[in-house]
């Protein structure tokens, strides 16, 4: 194949003259109309088939190609008067400020000049020593901006001495001279007599855009395909919003000429001069600053070139960024425990469209021809010859597409169960974003995946929809199965944590299971066992039952030993038994977890992610099997709980008052570094947060291991013991973003006028002594939604900040790599880091080589 | 007086020899504009009179690790 070896080394934009206008437009367009009556496009008309043919068929009058090679061509519109391109006004107001409207030069004098000229060349030779290129620039486009800002200000020409008088800008396209109006042509005029010399001082390159260039008086008129016009079912044609803008023009444009032919009155003139001007801005932006936008028949704002261009719907981020990607479904995620770590489950509408190539082999062309004939799913949709013709196979054909078929072809096949897909959720922050799984083609309409694998998405299924791809050749699938599997991502590159995990009722169920003294009859752990696939029963008890225990061995690893903490407890598997302890979030959650990584170091990622499936389907069974369930009983506390809360509030409250006290009388002692002031209120602080950390305690001391919450909080699976304690207890304290008690309100010192000012009790500083069951008082109402705002809004402000700071960053790093002698380069082959993190740790094994050497101390 | 790179903190820094350089070149397969850079008007490039051209030795140290690092010596 021939290559082309051209490069392009730059691109410069200028703008178009109007003789270049000319000379690119084949045709010159003087009928305001599209179609004659006939439906035939008229000639000079908007539509003249010299510009292109959009219907199939037809000739282009001026390549001869039909619509679909045509390229189509440029007309143009002479406009009897000239217009302002509005683009550019900006631009044009300082021009005219910079240049003295008599002697049509800068304002500055040649040794002003020429100094400007030497700051500029300066500005230039510096920046490239110390950026490379880009910068350059830059350094003049600031050099230029003080001399444009010192040109402004100028009365008086430095040359004739003319005074320069009041130029007022009025956008969009508004000039007036000590309230004389400036029209079109007259600016033209002055633009055009400005020197190629002067300009360049101003930035601007005269050989590409000489200014009067800005003032329009030949209008190009974009080929037909660009605003094709389509028939409706009724057979009505509709025009492209820009052919109706054209429209507009030309008709104004007419009206012009015909008025100044017929001598009218420089009023009616100059009326419909500025209509002229304001179809022209329109065309090129209909959401121009400060000028009503042009409307269709319908009332609908016109979409014209701006429009097109513009913004999230524009060309450029939808066409050309947000190109559409083949071989890839998208529909909303559900759960399935019964779908593995490493498998998502595709809705059979889905795998019947999606497609994997089948190479045709000497070896596999008998089960290539046998999936050629099937007629039905799994069946081949498309054959693609060795010449790389691509052919649907259809009944009428298939035949014939059997016959033919040779080594070297290759086929299209449905999506099959175990077929390497690619699951992704956005937005894409780290790369667990995106990870294979086997296909699993199952009834509905939706993706189904394991609840394990949702955290490394961030996925929940309140509605979110994820996308699939399929690699499509054998390369990509290797990469993919072998890099991108989950249980490869199970721990986090970060810093080895397991974050493919079980979690929630997955944590519960085998907290519950696990817990001592929890026996299981022979029904009951038999059905579990049997989900988990083990057909072999633990010893049972003297009793006949089988322990919790038992039952969680049977899914570890044999002749496992391994011990660590859990739930504040020793957790101890020895000989592949867990003889003491209970499972809850410190072995089986997120986070710092020891558990899978004994199971990932030493019996390797694909047994533990048989663990976490397995164990997370009887984690749920067995969660089921119990019923754990939350109600109002879960917060109805007990008399005894009732006393225990008034007591230690009690308490606190007397402590706190006698601070206070001291203070008064002078007698506190300060803490190092505070004022007095400052030592009293952290010291109140100190003893409101002592009395909530006593508050959990008792509360669970009194709790039973009935109350579902207070489970769920143990085990670590969701809530917290400060959660049920704001429910059953009291509020505590409710914070200010900068840690403080609740202060601000009145300025006689109180937050509400319900206190007494200068009152710094903990009530009266947003302390909450009543819980949620029995409810809040309106003054503790309002002091928790102080707290709570506070939250809300530091939320969603950290949110959107630290999102876009890893955003910058991970785009920053995203070309290093670790290369084969472990040195970390970018893309250029510079240098980072000589070793790796200085020792070549892959953090993913942090928690491995932790553990190692835990075991080796023993 | 005791000077900031006295610091503890402050790893060695040393000058290239010639050799040293062109080994380390070949070895990593760059040149001197692929390496990481440094001022010939910081600290430690003054203390060593380090020209523009010359390469930097850093022996970094993190807790008990210690590694090389390198940085080009650069005007300015």
């Amino acid at each position: 194949m021939m290559m082309q070896t051209e490069v392009i080394e730059n691109i410069k934009f200028g703008i178009l003259s109007p003789e270049t206008a000319r000379s690119i437009s084949v045709v010159k367009l003087s009928v305001p109309d599209t179609y004659n009556e006939d439906g035939y496009p008229i000639e000079g008309g908007l539509l003249d088939q010299k510009m292109g043919v959009i219907d199939p068929g037809l000739l282009c009058k001026t390549c001869g190609a039909r619509a679909k090679s045509c390229p189509g061509h440029f007309g143009r519109i002479e406009l009897v008067r000239p217009a302002i391109h509005s683009e550019f006004s900006k631009v044009i107001y300082m021009i005219l400020q910079s240049t003295c409207r008599n002697c049509h030069r800068l304002l500055l004098n040649d040794e002003h000049i020429a100094e400007y000229r030497n700051v500029l060349a300066k500005l230039e030779e510096d920046s490239v020593d110390i950026v490379e290129s880009s910068g350059e620039e830059e350094a003049v486009a600031m050099g230029s901006a003080a001399m444009l800002k010192k040109l402004k200000n100028m009365k008086k020409c430095e040359r004739c001495g003319t005074l320069k008088g009041k130029l007022k800008f009025s956008a969009p396209t508004y000039f007036y001279v000590d309230d004389y109006k400036l029209k079109p042509d007259e600016i033209r005029d002055l633009l055009a007599k400005i020197s190629n010399d002067d300009l360049q001082v101003l930035g601007i390159d005269a050989r590409a855009s000489r200014p009067e260039w800005l003032i329009i008086s030949v209008l190009l008129v974009p080929p037909v395909n660009v605003r094709p016009s389509i028939t409706l079912e009724s057979g009505e044609r509709s025009e492209d919003d820009l052919t109706h803008k054209l429209v507009d023009i030309m008709r104004i444009n007419l009206r012009l000429e015909q008025n100044l032919n017929a001598g009218a009155p420089q009023i009616i003139i100059d009326d419909l001069w500025e209509l002229l001007q304001y179809h022209i801005t329109t065309y090129f932006n209909n959401e121009t600053a400060s000028i009503p936008p042009a409307r269709h028949r319908s009332g609908r704002a016109l979409k014209t070139l701006a429009q097109r261009l513009k913004g999230k719907e524009g060309r450029f981020r939808y066409n050309l960024s947000g190109k559409r990607v083949n071989y890839s479904a998208r529909t909303v995620i559900s759960v399935d425990p019964n779908v593995d770590l490493d498998e998502v489950g595709v809705p059979f509408a889905i795998a019947s469209k999606l497609t994997v190539p089948f190479y045709v082999t000497a070896w596999n062309i008998e089960k290539a021809r046998e999936l050629l004939t099937r007629s039905e799913y799994p069946m081949v949709t498309n054959v693609i010859s060795k010449d790389g013709k691509r052919k649907r196979v259809i009944d009428l054909n298939r035949e014939e597409l059997i016959k033919e078929l040779a080594v070297g072809d290759i086929l299209e096949r449905q999506l099959m169960d175990g077929d390497i897909t690619l699951f992704n959720r956005q937005p894409s922050l780290h790369r667990v974003s995106i990870m294979s799984h086997k296909a699993k083609v199952l009834s509905g309409k939706t993706f189904r995946m394991n609840y394990c694998v949702t955290a490394p998405y961030n996925a929940d299924f309140d509605g979110d929809e994820m996308n699939l791809h399929v690699p499509q050749n054998l390369e990509a699938q290797a990469e993919a199965k072998y890099l991108m599997s989950p249980q490869y991502q199970i721990f986090s590159p970060r810093d080895g944590d397991a974050i493919i995990t079980n979690n929630e009722d997955g944590i519960t169920g085998m907290y519950l299971l696990t817990k001592d003294d929890n026996y299981l009859t022979k029904e009951q752990a038999v059905y579990i066992l049997s989900i988990a696939g083990v057909y072999e029963l633990p010893k049972a008890n003297k009793n006949g039952l089988y322990s919790g225990k038992e039952v969680f061995s049977a899914l570890i690893p044999e002749g496992m030993n391994f011990s660590c903490r859990s739930g504040g407890a020793p957790f101890v598997i020895k000989n592949g038994r867990l003889v003491e302890g209970v499972v809850t979030k410190d072995t089986y959650g997120r986070g710092n977890n020891k558990l899978l990584v004994k199971l990932g170091k030493d019996y390797g990622y694909d047994r533990l992610k048989k663990f976490l499936f397995v164990s997370s389907k009887v984690a749920d069974a067995y969660v089921t099997l119990m019923g754990v369930t939350v109600g109002v009983k879960e917060y109805t506390t007990s008399k005894k709980l009732e006393d225990e809360r008034v007591r230690l509030l009690q308490e606190t409250f007397v402590k706190i008052n006698k601070l206070i006290d001291d203070y008064k009388a002078r007698k506190l002692e300060p803490l190092l570094g505070y004022t007095l002031r400052e030592s009293l209120e952290r010291m109140i602080i100190a003893e409101l947060n002592l009395v909530r950390d006593r508050a959990g305690e008792t509360l669970l001391k009194y709790e039973s291991s009935e109350n579902s919450a207070v489970e769920m909080a143990r085990s670590g699976s969701r809530g917290s013991i400060l959660n049920i304690e704001q429910m059953t207890m009291f509020l505590g304290q409710q914070a200010t973003l900068s840690g403080g008690r609740i202060r601000r309100g009145y300025y006689t010192n109180r937050v509400l006028p319900h206190i007494v000012p200068g009152d710094i009790r903990p009530g009266a500083r947003g302390f909450v002594a009543t819980c949620y069951y029995s409810g809040l008082a309106p003054t503790d109402l309002f002091m928790h939604a102080v707290g709570s705002r506070g939250s809300e809004v530091y939320k969603a402000l950290l949110t959107a900040r630290s999102g876009y700071l890893y955003r910058r960053l991970s785009n920053a790093l995203q070309d290093y790599s670790v290369d084969s002698d472990f040195s970390v380069r970018d893309a250029n082959n510079n240098m980072a880091q000589v070793v790796y993190g200085g020792d070549m740790v892959n953090p993913i094994y942090t928690q491995f080589m932790d553990l190692e050497e835990e075991e080796e101390k023993g | 007086m005791p000077s900031k790179s006295d610091h503890e903190l402050v790893p060695v820094h040393e000058i290239m020899s010639d050799k040293d350089v062109k080994e380390l070149f070949k070895t990593f397969n760059i040149t001197i504009d692929n390496l990481p850079k440094i001022f010939e008007s910081d600290v430690q490039a003054k203390k060593l009179e380090a020209k523009p051209g010359q390469v930097l030795k850093i022996y970094r140290r993190e807790g008990k690790r210690e590694y090389p690092y390198y940085r080009a010596v650069i005007d300015g």
